[in-house]
């Protein structure tokens, strides 16, 4: 994080504390489309991040007198959007979700993989599957369940470090590369599965 | 090396940060293991493929909601500060009912995993909650009234510290 943005970060809280004219401003300017953007990113889906959004910048606004600057004020923000989006899911019954341990890699007892493996990696070269692949890709993503789809969507899609997604999520960084790197064994595994049935099909 | 401790050592081959020797380890392993080289390569053609979606979507925020989300936070923060000592009341108030049920959960022992790994490390360094949790546990019922004032804090931390998601008791 740039010493740049600690220092904006400071400004600004310390004048959402004083009520100072401007600071909501300052905040909106700065956050609204980082806050709308994850909010889309874990909801997908434009009304539920608009009222996620709306919700955000309401508790920020009425609990900035109590943060305690303990943790950076983007890690604050970013984690109050989380839990504030974690809990819309809650409330809706949601599609779902698949057991990731069935998506993991399968070995011998000595460790060995049981079967030949499809290489696939030039075949998805082609610009032509793109939009097929990113599709796809999307759509796995939206069937993990939450606990790893949070910290892929902080990880890979908002692209934070694992120390930052750490910080947001109360996690330690061991904890967030284990659940990020299951993740990726997922999809490598679903994209497989796709790939052989297209190939069938 | 075998194939599965190498398939779990693929994010760290991946981006760079493998310490050389174990680099060279695993180099020998892919070379000698065509289900790991496989393996391996669709793996960093799935990472490289989650990379290049994420610079391609960016969720622009519609000048409508943008204009929606203003007015709204903006009127808002107008009627705050009428309402500051409301929003206070009810900050106390929710966290006066958080610490009586982490209390609760504590004597009757069930708190959750996360919770009871955040209370047993912090209690690890700070004597004064850890004797509280002792007390706790010991007597099977909650001590009358509030935690002193120390330990509440560390409470109400150590309830802010839970992963988003996670809550504190066992449901
Ligand atoms: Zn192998």
């Amino acid at each position: 994080m740039s010493t740049e943005r600690w220092k904006d970060d400071e400004a600004l809280l310390e004048s959402l504390r004083k009520g100072a004219p401007g600071a909501v401003d300052e905040l909106l300017r700065l956050y609204q489309g980082k806050i709308f953007n994850l909010a889309m990113s874990i909801l997908k889906n434009e009304s539920d991040a608009e009222e996620a959004a709306q919700d955000v910048f309401m508790t920020v606004i009425r609990k900035a007198d109590t943060f305690q600057g303990n943790s950076a004020f983007y890690s604050w923000i970013y984690r109050i959007c989380v839990n504030t989006c974690l809990m819309r899911l809650r409330g809706k019954r949601r599609n779902e979700t698949v057991s990731i341990e069935e998506f993991m890699p399968v070995f011998t007892d000595e460790g060995m993989h049981t079967s030949p493996m499809d290489d696939w990696s030039k075949e998805v070269e082609r610009d032509a599957l793109n939009e097929e692949l990113g599709r796809m890709i999307r759509k796995y993503t939206e069937e993990l369940s939450e606990k790893y789809r949070v910290v892929f969507v902080l990880s890979d899609v908002e692209g934070l470090s694992n120390e930052e997604t750490a910080r947001i999520l109360g996690l330690t960084v061991p904890a967030i590369k284990s659940r990020l790197h299951r993740a990726r064994l997922y999809l490598r595994e679903q994209l497989s599965r796709y790939l052989r049935e297209g190939k069938a099909g | 090396m075998n194939c599965k401790e190498l398939a779990y050592m693929l994010a760290d081959y991946c981006n760079g940060l493998m310490d050389p020797r174990l680099r060279e380890e695993l180099d020998v392993h892919l070379a000698k293991c065509e289900p790991c080289m496989a393996f391996t390569k669709t793996f960093q053609a799935t990472c490289e493929k989650t990379r290049k979606l994420r610079e391609e979507i960016e969720y622009a925020i519609p000048p409508d909601v943008c204009e929606r989300l203003e007015t709204f936070v903006r009127s808002a923060a107008l009627k705050y500060p009428e309402k500051v000592e409301e929003y206070r009341d009810q900050v106390e108030r929710d966290r006066r009912e958080k610490v009586a049920g982490l209390v609760r959960a504590a004597t009757s022992g069930n708190l959750s995993s996360a919770m009871a790994l955040l209370a047993e490390s912090h209690c690890a360094a700070c004597p004064e909650c850890r004797e509280y949790f002792d007390a706790l546990r010991n007597t099977g019922t909650p001590g009358a009234g509030e935690p002193p004032e120390g330990v509440r804090s560390h409470l109400i931390a150590l309830m802010q510290a839970l992963p988003p998601g996670e809550e504190f008791f066992l449901a």
